[in-house]
Protein backbone atom coordinates (compact mmCIF):
# COMPACT_ATOMS: atom_id res chain seq x y z
CA UNK A 1 0.00 0.00 0.00
CA UNK A 2 1.00 3.27 -1.07
CA UNK A 3 2.22 6.55 1.57
CA UNK A 4 -0.35 8.91 2.38
CA UNK A 5 0.58 12.37 3.06
CA UNK A 6 -2.09 14.99 4.01
CA UNK A 7 -0.94 18.87 3.85
CA UNK A 8 -2.81 21.55 5.55
CA UNK A 9 -2.60 24.95 3.63
CA UNK A 10 -1.38 25.69 -0.21
CA UNK A 11 0.78 28.86 0.56
CA UNK A 12 4.06 28.89 -1.15
CA UNK A 13 5.72 26.08 1.95
CA UNK A 14 2.49 23.28 1.60
CA UNK A 15 3.08 23.66 -2.24
CA UNK A 16 6.43 23.31 -2.59
CA UNK A 17 6.28 20.07 0.03
CA UNK A 18 3.60 18.81 -2.56
CA UNK A 19 5.93 19.23 -5.36
CA UNK A 20 8.63 17.34 -3.76
CA UNK A 21 6.49 14.73 -2.09
CA UNK A 22 5.19 14.09 -5.55
CA UNK A 23 9.08 13.55 -6.75
CA UNK A 24 10.03 11.92 -4.23
CA UNK A 25 7.35 9.67 -3.60
CA UNK A 26 5.43 9.35 -7.23
CA UNK A 27 3.05 6.18 -6.23
CA UNK A 28 2.18 8.14 -2.49
CA UNK A 29 -1.37 9.66 -1.72
CA UNK A 30 -1.13 13.37 -1.52
CA UNK A 31 -4.07 15.33 -0.46
CA UNK A 32 -3.62 19.38 0.22
CA UNK A 33 -6.12 21.46 1.96
CA UNK A 34 -6.93 25.10 2.08
CA UNK A 35 -9.34 26.94 3.32
CA UNK A 36 -8.87 29.57 0.71
CA UNK A 37 -10.78 29.56 -2.75
CA UNK A 38 -8.06 29.59 -4.72
CA UNK A 39 -5.12 27.25 -5.36
CA UNK A 40 -1.09 28.32 -4.88
CA UNK A 41 -0.68 32.33 -6.11
CA UNK A 42 2.10 34.61 -5.42
CA UNK A 43 1.70 36.16 -2.03
CA UNK A 44 4.67 38.43 -2.57
CA UNK A 45 3.30 39.75 -5.75
CA UNK A 46 -0.35 40.44 -4.35
CA UNK A 47 0.89 43.72 -3.36
CA UNK A 48 2.13 44.53 -6.92
CA UNK A 49 -1.99 43.92 -7.77
CA UNK A 50 -3.03 46.29 -5.02
CA UNK A 51 -1.09 49.19 -6.22
CA UNK A 52 -2.80 48.81 -9.55
CA UNK A 53 0.54 47.61 -11.45
CA UNK A 54 -0.05 43.88 -12.39
CA UNK A 55 -3.20 42.02 -13.57
CA UNK A 56 -4.55 38.78 -11.82
CA UNK A 57 -3.37 36.14 -14.35
CA UNK A 58 0.65 36.42 -13.47
CA UNK A 59 -0.15 35.81 -9.84
CA UNK A 60 -1.56 32.61 -10.06
CA UNK A 61 1.28 30.18 -10.01
CA UNK A 62 -0.35 26.79 -9.85
CA UNK A 63 -4.12 26.74 -11.27
CA UNK A 64 -6.12 23.45 -10.41
CA UNK A 65 -5.47 21.72 -13.71
CA UNK A 66 -1.50 21.50 -11.82
CA UNK A 67 -2.71 19.51 -8.80
CA UNK A 68 -4.45 16.74 -11.56
CA UNK A 69 -1.86 16.74 -13.53
CA UNK A 70 0.16 15.80 -10.61
CA UNK A 71 -2.35 13.46 -8.99
CA UNK A 72 -2.55 15.47 -5.85
CA UNK A 73 -6.23 16.04 -4.10
CA UNK A 74 -7.11 19.63 -3.84
CA UNK A 75 -9.78 20.90 -1.14
CA UNK A 76 -10.54 24.30 -1.78
CA UNK A 77 -12.28 26.31 0.86
CA UNK A 78 -11.90 23.11 3.58
CA UNK A 79 -11.24 24.32 6.48
CA UNK A 80 -9.36 21.66 9.16
CA UNK A 81 -11.22 21.97 12.62
CA UNK A 82 -8.95 19.33 14.43
CA UNK A 83 -6.36 16.70 14.27
CA UNK A 84 -5.99 13.55 15.90
CA UNK A 85 -2.98 12.46 16.09
CA UNK A 86 -3.53 9.35 17.76
CA UNK A 87 -5.73 8.31 15.12
CA UNK A 88 -3.46 9.75 12.33
CA UNK A 89 -6.50 12.02 11.18
CA UNK A 90 -7.84 15.57 10.82
CA UNK A 91 -11.13 16.37 10.66
CA UNK A 92 -12.75 19.03 8.36
CA UNK A 93 -15.34 21.65 8.77
CA UNK A 94 -17.42 19.49 6.99
CA UNK A 95 -17.66 15.93 9.81
CA UNK A 96 -14.92 14.84 6.95
CA UNK A 97 -12.19 12.42 8.25
CA UNK A 98 -9.06 12.20 6.27
CA UNK A 99 -6.45 9.49 7.64
CA UNK A 100 -2.40 10.09 6.80
CA UNK A 101 0.52 8.28 7.13
CA UNK A 102 2.36 12.04 7.56
CA UNK A 103 0.96 15.02 7.86
CA UNK A 104 2.15 18.63 6.95
CA UNK A 105 1.01 21.78 8.80
CA UNK A 106 1.86 24.61 6.72
CA UNK A 107 -1.07 26.56 8.13
CA UNK A 108 0.86 30.11 8.38
CA UNK A 109 -1.01 33.05 10.13
CA UNK A 110 -3.51 35.80 10.65
CA UNK A 111 -3.06 39.27 10.26
CA UNK A 112 -3.73 41.02 14.19
CA UNK A 113 -6.33 43.81 14.70
CA UNK A 114 -5.69 47.00 16.71
CA UNK A 115 -7.35 46.36 19.93
CA UNK A 116 -9.07 49.88 20.20
CA UNK A 117 -12.54 50.74 19.10
CA UNK A 118 -13.60 50.40 15.85
CA UNK A 119 -10.85 48.45 14.81
CA UNK A 120 -13.43 46.36 12.08
CA UNK A 121 -14.84 48.71 10.38
CA UNK A 122 -15.75 48.99 6.74
CA UNK A 123 -12.38 50.87 4.99
CA UNK A 124 -10.07 49.09 7.59
CA UNK A 125 -7.94 46.91 5.62
CA UNK A 126 -5.65 43.91 7.04
CA UNK A 127 -3.18 42.43 4.38
CA UNK A 128 -2.30 39.01 4.05
CA UNK A 129 -4.25 37.07 1.11
CA UNK A 130 -5.15 37.38 -2.20
CA UNK A 131 -8.70 38.08 -1.27
CA UNK A 132 -7.95 40.79 0.75
CA UNK A 133 -5.68 42.27 -1.90
CA UNK A 134 -8.58 42.59 -4.29
CA UNK A 135 -10.58 44.06 -1.29
CA UNK A 136 -7.74 46.79 -0.62
CA UNK A 137 -7.45 47.50 -4.21
CA UNK A 138 -11.66 48.32 -4.60
CA UNK A 139 -11.27 50.47 -1.47
CA UNK A 140 -8.33 52.51 -2.00
CA UNK A 141 -9.07 52.99 -5.63
CA UNK A 142 -12.47 55.39 -3.87
CA UNK A 143 -10.80 57.05 -1.43
CA UNK A 144 -8.94 60.21 -1.46
CA UNK A 145 -7.13 60.35 2.23
CA UNK A 146 -5.56 56.92 3.82
CA UNK A 147 -4.14 56.50 7.23
CA UNK A 148 -1.05 53.67 7.67
CA UNK A 149 -0.95 51.66 10.95
CA UNK A 150 2.20 49.07 11.70
CA UNK A 151 6.06 50.60 11.25
CA UNK A 152 7.55 47.41 9.61
CA UNK A 153 8.10 45.45 6.68
CA UNK A 154 4.08 44.95 6.25
CA UNK A 155 2.79 48.51 6.93
CA UNK A 156 5.23 50.18 4.34
CA UNK A 157 2.96 48.11 1.59
CA UNK A 158 0.37 50.15 2.35
CA UNK A 159 2.62 52.96 2.06
CA UNK A 160 3.00 52.39 -1.37
CA UNK A 161 -0.21 51.33 -2.45
CA UNK A 162 -1.55 54.48 -1.11
CA UNK A 163 1.28 56.16 -3.01
CA UNK A 164 0.42 54.31 -6.34
CA UNK A 165 -3.08 55.26 -6.02
CA UNK A 166 -2.73 58.71 -5.24
CA UNK A 167 -4.22 58.33 -2.31
CA UNK A 168 -2.54 61.24 0.58
CA UNK A 169 -1.45 59.26 3.77
CA UNK A 170 -0.33 59.53 6.92
CA UNK A 171 1.62 56.78 8.49
CA UNK A 172 1.24 56.73 12.26
CA UNK A 173 3.91 55.35 13.74
CA UNK A 174 4.56 54.64 17.84
CA UNK A 175 8.14 55.77 17.77
CA UNK A 176 10.35 58.14 16.18
CA UNK A 177 11.24 56.12 12.80
CA UNK A 178 9.93 53.63 10.95
CA UNK A 179 11.47 50.22 11.66
CA UNK A 180 13.33 51.43 14.68
CA UNK A 181 14.43 48.04 15.71
CA UNK A 182 16.31 47.49 12.56
CA UNK A 183 17.54 50.56 11.53
CA UNK A 184 19.02 53.99 12.66
CA UNK A 185 17.13 57.05 12.26
CA UNK A 186 19.79 57.73 9.35
CA UNK A 187 18.84 54.62 7.43
CA UNK A 188 15.07 54.96 8.06
CA UNK A 189 15.19 58.83 7.06
CA UNK A 190 15.94 57.43 3.56
CA UNK A 191 12.65 55.28 3.35
CA UNK A 192 10.83 58.45 5.09
CA UNK A 193 12.01 60.51 2.20
CA UNK A 194 10.50 57.96 -0.26
CA UNK A 195 7.41 57.55 1.10
CA UNK A 196 7.15 61.96 1.40
CA UNK A 197 7.52 61.48 -2.39
CA UNK A 198 4.94 59.17 -3.00
CA UNK A 199 2.36 61.25 -0.58
CA UNK A 200 2.44 60.03 2.38
CA UNK A 201 3.48 61.46 5.44
CA UNK A 202 5.18 59.58 8.37
CA UNK A 203 4.06 60.81 11.83
CA UNK A 204 6.42 59.95 14.77
CA UNK A 205 5.67 59.32 18.09
CA UNK A 206 1.81 58.53 17.06
CA UNK A 207 -0.50 55.82 16.91
CA UNK A 208 -4.12 54.93 16.55
CA UNK A 209 -6.15 55.14 19.85
CA UNK A 210 -9.52 54.81 17.91
CA UNK A 211 -11.23 55.24 14.71
CA UNK A 212 -14.35 57.31 13.84
CA UNK A 213 -17.13 55.95 11.66
CA UNK A 214 -20.23 57.61 9.91
CA UNK A 215 -23.59 56.25 10.39
CA UNK A 216 -22.87 53.63 8.09
CA UNK A 217 -20.10 52.00 10.06
CA UNK A 218 -17.82 53.23 7.62
CA UNK A 219 -13.79 54.41 8.79
CA UNK A 220 -13.86 58.53 8.54
CA UNK A 221 -10.65 59.29 10.94
CA UNK A 222 -8.55 57.67 13.21
CA UNK A 223 -7.29 59.48 17.15
CA UNK A 224 -3.88 58.92 17.65
CA UNK A 225 -3.14 58.81 21.61
CA UNK A 226 -2.73 62.50 21.97
CA UNK A 227 -6.72 63.40 20.27
CA UNK A 228 -4.86 64.48 17.02
CA UNK A 229 -7.36 63.45 14.69
CA UNK A 230 -6.71 62.14 11.02
CA UNK A 231 -9.36 62.19 8.33
CA UNK A 232 -9.62 58.81 6.41
CA UNK A 233 -11.52 56.65 4.30
CA UNK A 234 -9.17 54.20 3.65
CA UNK A 235 -6.94 53.00 6.44
CA UNK A 236 -4.57 50.04 6.31
CA UNK A 237 -3.09 47.50 9.27
CA UNK A 238 0.02 45.78 9.85
CA UNK A 239 0.98 45.08 13.23
CA UNK A 240 1.95 41.72 13.08
CA UNK A 241 0.27 37.73 12.77
CA UNK A 242 -0.80 35.71 15.05
CA UNK A 243 -0.07 32.16 14.33
CA UNK A 244 -2.63 29.87 13.76
CA UNK A 245 -2.25 27.22 15.82
CA UNK A 246 -5.95 26.92 17.26
CA UNK A 247 -6.07 23.31 15.18
CA UNK A 248 -3.43 22.20 17.23
CA UNK A 249 -4.91 23.43 21.32
CA UNK A 250 -6.15 20.08 22.73
CA UNK A 251 -2.96 17.59 20.81
CA UNK A 252 -0.05 17.20 22.09
CA UNK A 253 1.99 18.98 19.40
CA UNK A 254 4.22 21.63 20.74
CA UNK A 255 3.80 25.77 20.02
CA UNK A 256 5.94 28.44 21.24
CA UNK A 257 4.30 31.47 19.29
CA UNK A 258 3.78 29.23 16.35
CA UNK A 259 4.87 25.02 15.88
CA UNK A 260 7.87 24.00 17.59
CA UNK A 261 9.87 22.02 14.43
CA UNK A 262 13.59 20.59 14.75
CA UNK A 263 16.01 21.81 12.02
CA UNK A 264 14.23 18.34 9.76
CA UNK A 265 10.65 20.45 9.90
CA UNK A 266 9.43 17.53 12.27
CA UNK A 267 6.84 18.31 15.30
CA UNK A 268 7.17 16.53 18.78
CA UNK A 269 4.87 14.10 17.28
CA UNK A 270 6.61 12.11 15.30
CA UNK A 271 5.00 11.79 11.68
CA UNK A 272 3.57 15.68 11.84
CA UNK A 273 5.61 18.09 10.24
CA UNK A 274 5.12 22.10 10.17
CA UNK A 275 6.83 24.83 7.26
CA UNK A 276 6.62 27.98 6.80
CA UNK A 277 5.54 31.07 8.56
CA UNK A 278 3.70 28.97 11.43
CA UNK A 279 7.04 27.00 12.54
CA UNK A 280 9.04 27.90 15.30
CA UNK A 281 12.16 26.77 14.18
CA UNK A 282 15.55 25.45 14.97
CA UNK A 283 17.80 28.01 13.60
CA UNK A 284 21.28 26.53 12.76
CA UNK A 285 22.71 29.54 11.01
CA UNK A 286 21.69 31.54 14.28
CA UNK A 287 22.06 28.56 16.48
CA UNK A 288 18.95 29.43 18.49
CA UNK A 289 15.26 28.67 17.55
CA UNK A 290 13.87 31.77 15.57
CA UNK A 291 10.64 32.46 13.20
CA UNK A 292 11.03 33.82 9.86
CA UNK A 293 8.30 34.99 7.27
CA UNK A 294 10.46 35.42 3.84
CA UNK A 295 9.02 33.45 0.62
CA UNK A 296 12.08 31.82 0.06
CA UNK A 297 12.54 30.63 3.82
CA UNK A 298 8.74 29.05 3.70
CA UNK A 299 9.82 27.74 0.38
CA UNK A 300 12.57 25.73 1.18
CA UNK A 301 10.84 24.82 4.63
CA UNK A 302 8.37 23.33 2.41
CA UNK A 303 10.58 21.17 0.35
CA UNK A 304 12.83 20.27 3.75
CA UNK A 305 9.71 19.11 5.01
CA UNK A 306 8.86 16.88 2.48
CA UNK A 307 12.28 14.80 2.10
CA UNK A 308 12.47 14.59 5.70
CA UNK A 309 8.22 12.95 5.61
CA UNK A 310 9.50 10.51 3.28
CA UNK A 311 12.71 9.65 5.05
CA UNK A 312 13.14 11.50 8.03
CA UNK A 313 16.84 12.74 8.97
CA UNK A 314 17.44 13.41 4.95
CA UNK A 315 17.70 16.90 5.08
CA UNK A 316 18.45 19.89 7.37
CA UNK A 317 16.90 23.23 6.72
CA UNK A 318 20.18 25.61 7.07
CA UNK A 319 18.99 28.80 5.46
CA UNK A 320 19.86 32.28 5.83
CA UNK A 321 16.50 34.45 4.40
CA UNK A 322 16.18 38.08 2.93
CA UNK A 323 13.46 40.01 1.97
CA UNK A 324 13.24 43.18 -0.13
CA UNK A 325 11.12 46.34 -1.00
CA UNK A 326 10.88 47.21 -4.36
CA UNK A 327 8.37 49.73 -4.09
CA UNK A 328 10.91 52.83 -4.76
CA UNK A 329 13.97 53.68 -7.29
CA UNK A 330 16.19 52.57 -5.19
CA UNK A 331 16.68 48.88 -3.30
CA UNK A 332 16.22 48.05 0.06
CA UNK A 333 16.69 44.43 1.52
CA UNK A 334 16.93 42.82 5.02
CA UNK A 335 18.91 39.45 5.69
CA UNK A 336 19.23 37.46 8.55
CA UNK A 337 17.64 38.08 11.61
CA UNK A 338 18.21 42.16 11.42
CA UNK A 339 16.89 43.49 15.09
CA UNK A 340 18.62 40.61 17.14
CA UNK A 341 22.20 41.22 18.14
CA UNK A 342 24.21 42.44 20.95
CA UNK A 343 26.14 44.29 18.29
CA UNK A 344 25.39 46.70 15.17
CA UNK A 345 27.93 48.52 12.74
CA UNK A 346 26.51 50.98 9.85
CA UNK A 347 27.11 53.40 7.57
CA UNK A 348 26.07 55.69 4.54
CA UNK A 349 28.56 54.55 1.77
CA UNK A 350 27.28 56.78 -0.83
CA UNK A 351 24.45 59.19 -1.36
CA UNK A 352 21.09 57.51 -0.43
CA UNK A 353 23.26 54.13 0.22
CA UNK A 354 23.16 52.64 3.46
CA UNK A 355 23.91 49.51 5.56
CA UNK A 356 23.66 48.32 8.61
CA UNK A 357 25.26 44.90 10.08
CA UNK A 358 23.74 43.24 13.00
CA UNK A 359 26.53 40.96 14.86
CA UNK A 360 26.25 38.23 17.93
CA UNK A 361 29.58 37.30 19.64
CA UNK A 362 31.55 38.28 17.11
CA UNK A 363 29.17 36.89 14.04
CA UNK A 364 26.47 38.26 11.87
CA UNK A 365 23.44 37.46 12.62
CA UNK A 366 21.65 39.66 9.79
CA UNK A 367 21.22 43.30 7.98
CA UNK A 368 19.72 45.73 6.30
CA UNK A 369 21.26 47.00 2.64
CA UNK A 370 19.62 50.39 1.43
CA UNK A 371 20.58 51.18 -2.03
CA UNK A 372 23.35 49.28 -2.63
CA UNK A 373 23.03 45.14 -2.74
CA UNK A 374 26.01 44.15 -3.63
CA UNK A 375 27.40 42.69 0.05
CA UNK A 376 24.75 40.66 0.59
CA UNK A 377 26.44 37.62 -1.03
CA UNK A 378 29.28 38.11 1.03
CA UNK A 379 27.15 39.20 4.18
CA UNK A 380 25.22 35.68 3.61
CA UNK A 381 28.20 33.21 3.40
CA UNK A 382 29.83 34.95 6.28
CA UNK A 383 26.70 33.73 7.76
CA UNK A 384 26.64 30.43 6.52
CA UNK A 385 30.19 29.95 7.66
CA UNK A 386 29.69 31.58 11.06
CA UNK A 387 32.92 33.53 10.55
CA UNK A 388 33.81 35.62 13.52
CA UNK A 389 34.57 39.19 12.36
CA UNK A 390 35.27 40.35 15.73
CA UNK A 391 38.21 43.22 15.19
CA UNK A 392 37.20 43.56 11.01
CA UNK A 393 33.79 44.77 11.08
CA UNK A 394 34.66 48.26 9.71
CA UNK A 395 35.70 46.18 6.75
CA UNK A 396 31.96 45.34 6.54
CA UNK A 397 31.10 49.24 5.41
CA UNK A 398 33.81 49.30 2.90
CA UNK A 399 32.78 49.81 -0.55
CA UNK A 400 32.76 46.88 -2.99
CA UNK A 401 33.44 44.70 0.55
CA UNK A 402 34.48 40.89 -0.41
CA UNK A 403 35.17 38.31 2.04
CA UNK A 404 38.49 38.13 0.61
CA UNK A 405 39.38 41.47 2.67
CA UNK A 406 38.91 39.65 5.66
CA UNK A 407 41.90 38.39 7.18
CA UNK A 408 41.98 34.15 6.79
CA UNK A 409 42.38 33.22 10.60
CA UNK A 410 38.67 34.78 11.53
CA UNK A 411 37.37 31.04 9.40
CA UNK A 412 36.12 28.80 11.86
CA UNK B 1 10.90 21.69 -21.01
CA UNK B 2 12.46 23.77 -23.81
CA UNK B 3 16.42 23.49 -23.91
CA UNK B 4 18.16 26.44 -23.84
CA UNK B 5 20.82 27.50 -26.08
CA UNK B 6 24.42 27.47 -24.54
CA UNK B 7 26.00 30.62 -24.24
CA UNK B 8 23.12 33.20 -24.03
CA UNK B 9 23.73 36.63 -22.53
CA UNK B 10 20.77 38.53 -21.14
CA UNK B 11 19.68 41.65 -19.96
CA UNK B 12 17.24 43.48 -18.07
CA UNK B 13 15.03 46.11 -19.90
CA UNK B 14 12.74 48.26 -18.05
CA UNK B 15 9.10 47.80 -19.55
CA UNK B 16 6.11 49.87 -18.89
CA UNK B 17 3.21 47.33 -19.55
CA UNK B 18 3.07 43.46 -18.10
CA UNK B 19 0.79 41.14 -20.34
CA UNK B 20 -1.20 38.94 -18.64
CA UNK B 21 0.71 35.78 -20.40
CA UNK B 22 3.98 36.91 -18.77
CA UNK B 23 5.66 34.88 -16.06
CA UNK B 24 6.33 37.37 -13.40
CA UNK B 25 9.01 36.78 -10.77
CA UNK B 26 9.59 39.08 -7.61
CA UNK B 27 13.02 39.95 -6.71
CA UNK B 28 12.76 37.30 -3.82
CA UNK B 29 11.98 34.31 -5.55
CA UNK B 30 14.88 34.21 -6.85
CA UNK B 31 18.29 32.23 -6.39
CA UNK B 32 21.33 34.44 -4.61
CA UNK B 33 23.30 34.55 -7.91
CA UNK B 34 20.29 35.35 -10.19
CA UNK B 35 19.64 38.37 -7.38
CA UNK B 36 22.84 39.65 -7.55
CA UNK B 37 22.57 39.44 -11.65
CA UNK B 38 18.85 41.53 -11.64
CA UNK B 39 21.03 44.04 -9.56
CA UNK B 40 23.96 44.23 -11.60
CA UNK B 41 21.92 44.87 -14.80
CA UNK B 42 18.89 46.57 -13.77
CA UNK B 43 18.61 49.95 -15.15
CA UNK B 44 22.28 49.31 -17.24
CA UNK B 45 23.03 48.65 -20.74
CA UNK B 46 25.26 45.75 -19.88
CA UNK B 47 24.56 42.19 -20.36
CA UNK B 48 25.34 39.00 -18.61
CA UNK B 49 25.20 35.57 -18.60
CA UNK B 50 21.91 33.91 -18.76
CA UNK B 51 21.11 32.78 -15.40
CA UNK B 52 19.57 29.36 -15.30
CA UNK B 53 16.55 31.02 -12.69
CA UNK B 54 14.83 33.13 -15.42
CA UNK B 55 14.21 32.75 -19.25
CA UNK B 56 13.84 34.54 -21.71
CA UNK B 57 10.48 36.82 -21.94
CA UNK B 58 9.86 36.41 -18.27
CA UNK B 59 9.05 39.69 -16.03
CA UNK B 60 11.18 40.51 -13.41
CA UNK B 61 9.87 43.43 -10.46
CA UNK B 62 12.67 45.04 -8.86
CA UNK B 63 12.76 48.40 -8.24
CA UNK B 64 10.96 48.69 -11.70
CA UNK B 65 9.35 46.03 -13.92
CA UNK B 66 12.09 44.21 -16.12
CA UNK B 67 11.90 42.35 -19.29
CA UNK B 68 14.39 39.55 -19.98
CA UNK B 69 16.25 39.54 -23.30
CA UNK B 70 18.07 36.60 -24.04
CA UNK B 71 20.31 36.09 -27.06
Amino acid sequence: MSDSYVIVGDGISGASAAETLREEAPDAEITVITEEGESLYNRILIKEFAKGKLPEAPISIHDESWYDDHDVDLRLNTLVVDIDVENDAVRTHEDEVIEYDSLLLAIGGTPQQLPVENADADGIHHFWTFQDARSIKESVEDADRGVIVGAGLLGIDFAAICGAQGVEAKYLMRGDSWWRYALSNEGAEIMHEAMRERGVEPVFDSGVDRFEVDDDGRVEAAVDPDGERYECDFAGVAIGLNMNTEIVEGTPIETDNGVVVDEYMRTNVDNVFAAGDITTFEDLVLGEQAKNGSWGSAKEQGTIAAYNMVEYGSEEFEWVSSYSITHFDFPFLSFGHPTLGDDSVEATTDEGEWRRVALKDGRIVGGVLIGDLSPQSAFKQLMREKRDVTGQTELLMEPGFSVDDLAASTEH
Amino acid sequence: MAFREEGRRMRLRRTGRVPPDARVRHYDELDDATQATVAELAGRPRTAPESADLEDGDVVKFTDYYRIRAR
